[in-house]
Parts: C-alpha cells; sequence; structure tokens
C-alpha cells in the first residue's frame, strides 16, 4: 500500500475514533458530555481539513515552521540527515509479533517468567549471543528485575494462567 | 528569622539526617531511571520507614528521594527519550536529539546543574517569599486554574513540527483518552466499555512507557542499529561544556526557576505542566526557536531548572495551608502526621525552624544528586550505544515489569502494549506523541475547573473573574504569538 493510502486510512479510523465518541456520548449527561462531545466534533473537522488538504491540496499552508527549521548556528550531526533505511513490511510484522509474543507470554506465565523467556529467546532468534549465554544474561536481568521490583519495592508479581498449574 | 535558618541547618547536621539523605538520593535516582515510577512512588515506598527517626532525617529521607527522581527521569529522557514520568516529556524534545548527535554527556550535565541551579534559586526564593505569598495564592481560583490548564494547551503549537492539523488531532486525541474512567464531577462512567479496570481510567506512566519506551523499541527493533552509532557519531561532548552551559545561559535558567516556583506554588498544577510550561517559554522567549527541538540546550536546561524549583515552591502551600502542590506533596503531608506536625499558619512561625530544615534540605539534596549525577554521566552516555539486539529485549522486559508495578493490574500491561503500538503508528505518520500527553495531562484539570468555574459564577465567569480575563489575555497573545513570528519569518524570506 503506498503511503499515501496509508495516510488516508489513519484519517478514515480517526474519524470512525471521534464518530465513536460523538455516539457514546449520547448516554451521557449533559456535563459529563460538556466536553468530550465538542471536542471530538472538532476532532473530526480536524481530520476532515486534514483528508481534503492531504488528497486535493497542498499540506504547506497548514505546516508549523516553528521547529522545522534547520538552525544555520548550529551543526545537526549528520546522523539526523542520513536517509533511514525504510522498514520492511516483514521487520515491521516482526516488531508487532514481538509486542505479542511478550504479551502473551506475560499473561500466560507471569510478570518475571515473561521477562526470562523473552530475553533468553530474543537472543537466540537474533543470535546475539551463544544459547548458553543467552540464559546467563536473561538470568541476571530477571534476578535484578525480581530484586529491584518485588524484594526492595515489594511488588506482589502476577504468576499467570498456568499459576494453578503449579501449586 | 536568622536563628531558623541556622537551627533549620544544624537540625541536618547530625551523622543520622545526613546518611538518610544520602540513602534518600541514591535511592531517588535508582526510581527516577526505572519506567513508570518517579517522586512519588519513591516517597510513597518510602513511608513506613519514617516512624520513629529524627524528624530531620526523616525528611531528609523523603525529601533527598524525591528530588533525586527528577534527575533519575531526566536520563532517561535525554538518552532513550523514555520520560520515567510526566514530568520527564519536555527533556526528551532536545536532550534525544542531543544523544543522537553525540551530545550525551553535555545534554546530561546541563541537566543536572540546571536542576542544581533551579533547585538553589527556588530554595533561596521560598525562604524570601514564605511571608509574601500568602495572599496571591489565595486570589487565585478555579477560574484562574483554567485559564493556566488553557495555556498550557497553547503550548502545543510551539510543538507541531510538519501538519498544525495533525499536531492539534494528537493533542484532541490525548484530552479524549485522559476522559476514560469514572468523570470526577458526576461521577459517570465514560468510555469504560462496562470494564471495572478502566473505571480507574488511563495512569499517565503505564501511558507514557507504552508510547515512548515501548514504541521507541519496536523502531529500534526494525531499524536494527543502536540509538547513536558509534561508527557514525562519536561522543564528543565533555561534561564540563555541560556545566558551563548551564551557567552561560544563566538568565534562562533564572526564568525557569521563578516559573517553576510559581507553578509549584499553586495547588494542584503539578511539576509535568511546569517542564512543558518551562519548555514552552524558552522557545517563545529565544532569539532562535527554530533550533528548538533538534537539540539546543536551552531545551534541556530550562525544564531542569524549573522541575528543580517546582519541589521548593510545592512546599509553600503545604506547609502555610496544608493544600499539597502536587502528588509527593500530598505524601509528604501524610509524613507530616506521622511526625505529629501541623501544617498551617503556626508552620510559618512556631516551626520555622522545620521549615528552614526543609529549603536546606533541597539545597543539599539538589548538590548530592548533581555531584553524583556528574561522576556517573560518563558511564550513562555510553548506554545509548549499546547494541539493538541487546537493547530491546532488555528494555522491554523493564518497561512491562515496570508498567504492571504502577497499579499491580495485570490490565496495564496490555494498555503499555496498546500505546506501544499506538506510539509507533504515531511517529510513522507524524502525529506528534508530545502533543498527545500534553492533551492527557491537562484534560482533568481544564474539565474540573471548568465545571467548578460554572457552578460557582455561572456563564459568565469570566466577567467575574478579571484575573481569568487578563490571563485569558495572555493565553490568547501567547497562542497567536509562533503564527505572527512565522509570518514575519516568511516576510523576511521573501524580502
Amino acid at each position: 500500500m503506498s503511503r499515501h493510502a496509508q495516510e488516508n486510512l489513519a484519517s478514515v479510523l480517526l474519524l470512525v475514533f471521534f464518530a465513536g465518541v460523538i455516539w457514546m456520548c449520547q448516554d451521557f449527561g449533559p456535563r459529563a458530555r460538556m466536553i468530550p462531545q465538542p471536542l471530538a466534533a472538532f476532532g473530526i473537522v480536524l481530520t476532515l481539513i486534514q483528508l481534503v488538504w492531504h488528497n486535493l491540496g497542498s499540506t504547506a499552508e497548514l505546516r508549523m515552521e516553528m521547529i522545522s527549521v534547520q538552525a544555520p548556528d548550529i551543526p545537526v550531526a549528520e546522523v539526523l540527515e542520513t536517509p533511514v533505511k525504510k522498514p520492511s513490511w516483514q521487520r515491521e510484522a516482526a516488531a508487532y509479533g514481538m509486542i505479542g509474543v511478550l504479551l502473551a507470554l506475560t499473561f500466560v506465565t507471569g510478570v518475571m517468567p515473561a521477562a526470562f523467556l523473552f530475553t533468553a529467546g530474543y537472543f537466540m532468534v537474533t543470535r546475539y549471543c551463544s544459547w548458553q549465554l543467552s540464559l546467563v544474561y536473561a538470568a541476571v536481568l530477571t534476578g535484578s528485575l525480581y530484586l529491584l521490583f518485588v524484594v526492595a519495592l515489594q511488588m506482589q508479581p502476577y504468576h499467570g494462567l498456568l499459576a494453578p498449574l503449579f501449586p | 528569622m536568622i536563628e531558623a535558618i541556622v537551627a533549620g541547618l544544624t537540625a541536618l547536621l547530625t551523622p543520622q539526617a545526613l546518611l538518610f539523605m544520602l540513602i534518600g538520593v541514591v535511592y531517588g535516582l535508582v526510581i527516577g531511571i526505572l519506567p513508570g515510577l518517579g517522586g512519588v512512588v519513591a516517597m510513597a515506598l518510602l513511608l513506613p520507614f519514617t516512624y520513629g527517626f529524627e524528624t530531620a532525617a526523616t525528611l531528609a529521607l523523603l525529601l533527598g528521594a524525591h528530588i533525586a527522581t527528577i534527575w533519575g527521569d531526566s536520563v532517561t529522557s535525554i538518552l532513550f527519550s523514555v520520560p520515567g514520568s510526566a514530568k520527564g516529556l519536555a527533556l526528551c524534545f532536545d536532550g534525544y536529539p542531543m544523544t543522537k548527535q553525540g551530545q550525551a554527556k553535555r545534554a546530561l550535565a546541563a541537566s543536572a546543574t540546571g536542576a542544581l541551579m533551579g533547585g538553589i534559586i527556588g530554595a533561596i526564593f521560598l525562604a524570601l517569599c514564605i511571608p509574601l505569598i500568602r495572599p496571591v495564592i489565595l486570589a487565585l481560583g478555579p477560574s484562574e486554574y483554567l485559564m493556566m490548564a488553557l495555556w498550557g494547551l497553547t503550548v502545543i503549537a510551539t510543538f507541531s513540527e510538519g501538519s498544525l492539523m495533525k499536531g492539534l488531532t494528537a493533542s484532541v486525541l490525548g484530552v479524549l483518552v485522559a476522559f476514560i474512567g469514572m468523570d470526577v464531577v458526576t461521577a459517570t462512567p465514560r468510555f469504560t466499555f462496562g470494564s471495572e479496570f478502566l473505571m480507574e481510567g488511563i495512569s499517565f506512566p503505564v501511558a507514557m512507557i507504552g508510547l515512548f519506551a515501548v514504541s521507541e523499541m519496536m523502531k529500534l527493533a526494525i531499524k536494527g542499529t543502536p540509538i547513536v552509532d558509534r561508527s557514525l557519531v562519536k561522543e564528543e561532548s565533555t561534561v564540563w561544556q555541560g556545566v558551563q552551559d548551564a551557567f552561560r545561559h544563566w538568565w534562562l535558567v533564572v526564568r525557569s526557576s521563578l516559573l517553576g516556583l510559581w507553578i509549584g506554588v499553586l495547588p494542584g498544577v503539578g511539576a509535568s505542566v511546569a517542564g512543558l510550561a518551562a519548555y514552552a517559554q524558552a522557545v517563545q522567549t529565544s532569539k532562535t526557536p527554530e533550533r528548538f527541538g533538534k537539540g539546543a540546550v536551552e531545551g534541556v536546561i530550562a525544564p531542569d531548572a524549573t522541575m528543580g524549583a517546582n519541589e521548593g515552591g510545592g512546599l509553600m502551600p503545604t506547609l502555610a495551608f496544608g493544600i499539597p502542590g502536587g502528588e509527593s506533596m500530598a505524601i509528604l503531608l501524610v509524613a507530616f502526621i506521622g511526625l505529629g506536625v501541623v501544617p498551617g499558619p503556626d508552620m510559618l512561625t512556631k516551626n520555622l525552624d522545620l521549615v528552614f530544615s526543609m529549603v536546606w534540605i533541597i539545597v543539599i539534596a539538589n548538590i548530592a544528586v548533581t555531584v553524583i549525577g556528574l561522576g556517573i554521566t560518563p558511564w550513562l552516555a555510553r548506554l545509548p550505544s549499546l547494541q539493538a539486539n541487546l537493547m530491546v529485549p532488555i528494555v522491554l522486559g523493564v518497561c512491562f515489569v515496570g508498567a504492571y508495578a504502577t497499579r499491580g493490574h495485570i490490565e496495564d500491561v496490555v494498555v503499555a502494549a496498546v500505546f506501544g503500538v499506538v506510539g509507533y503508528l504515531m511517529d510513522k505518520y507524524r502525529y506528534s506523541r508530545a502533543n498527545f500527553v500534553i492533551g492527557m495531562v491537562l484534560a482533568v484539570m481544564i474539565e474540573r475547573n471548568l465545571h467548578i468555574s460554572l457552578t460557582l459564577y455561572g456563564r459568565d465567569f469570566l466577567l467575574e473573574r478579571p484575573i481569568a480575563l487578563a490571563m485569558l489575555l495572555f493565553v490568547l497573545f501567547t497562542a497567536a504569538l509562533p503564527f505572527v513570528r512565522n509570518w514575519r519569518r516568511k516576510r523576511k524570506v521573501v524580502s
């Protein structure tokens, strides 16, 4: 999908979101909807303007140049100017998957085991180091997190959906 | 008064008080660097350990920890664009670009020195203003607070890089997201879909962990290279440069500190607004505002000076009226009760030495944080050059545990993940994440004060409150200023 189409899709999703907010506001009393409802309507107006300008006109007139002009006297490092490699959809999908896996692990195994499994797994999959070292690094990280959050800060850890299997 | 100043210092020069302050400062730095845990959490966790010790030592422990978390927050904002709490947000705008330009040491040192100078200026002004400030606080009501919050929202225009429409849309989204949960005025559950968890609303720290930390790690995983590739960008700055920067911009530090002190004095406004307001005034008063957002050191110094001074200001209403200046000051009030200290006018007469002990704690704790901070800066500055494959799982692990630890709800981990994806998409399509968070922070304040103003003064509350009207005119002026500057600059280019 082209960038242009993606931008349009994002605008349409925003329109749906704002319309949903207005629809839900109908159930609230006049005071409870006093700010959200007009604000959502304002959001619709903004998104429509964005959509129209994006497709029919130039966006230049809608730009604020306050912090988008490069300073003449401060050298900005080349790293900001070097063209960043365009992320492939596979890498993007992998990033979403990574968050999904960590979330699933957290729910199934609990907070601390998930941190261990995810870290060790990530090191192994990306071949950052050998599997033995991966396990050692993950154990050190999990141990530190346990000491900080559970021992020092007295957090009650979530034990996950598998906890009843290990009484 | 001189006697009280000396007595206040003497009470702190006991081995117990000095040891407690050191423990508090080190503990506060660690908590500040952990995502999602800020000064409030640091103080709340210390409360059980505050009974049975000297009063000055207990206050040194609590305030020392709280002051140290401020710089701890700044560290992660500067190095990874990951604010530890809402108040660290403003440091991301210029601190992170400085890190990417190989200026991490300079940014961290400028941040620590700015916070120290702000803390000291705040403490001095607090000491001087104690007898004067009471009538000013009492003159302000909800209408004036509403105007202050609106002023905070106009700041958004300053942050809108690229499309103004997208910037405003992001702030509208942020305000609407903040309305999820029980409406504080009408007790109506809004946008909760019947969920008990959503009744409590979206936690700010969790939302920020997602929007900034998780989404940045997603970007890093996709890019596959470190935040700072040392083969491309060498770390060429020094700690000394940062220290010099803070002194070179001394007038900005003074202005920002006074702003922080003022915002701290106002009950319920909070340091998160202070940091953003400081950044906005730094941009608006700069002769070269176009440098901001691209690694201007003033963008680091101003928020830190403001937040340093904010603590001194926050003490004022807490001590004088028993009205906490923010969440952390509310916890301090709880500690006072445990210690048998009653806030109120007596604090400024009979217990003046205790008040000055706190002023001294702010000064000494700030010095300790800066000394430790400058000492560890060279090591901290190496962190962004760690390989992406090492950083991503470690930071994500800490973020998810941190999100859970914030309130002890497993659903908060889902919220962090969802906001991570939202933050990544916002960044990809250039909807400002900063605007989103500013909207979230100010939404509740705007709604609450609007309702109270309408109830107290009716629809024409602005006519009833001339100070609020004057503030509204100021809001309109500052909102129009960037547009006028933009127009002038374009005219200059054309001519």
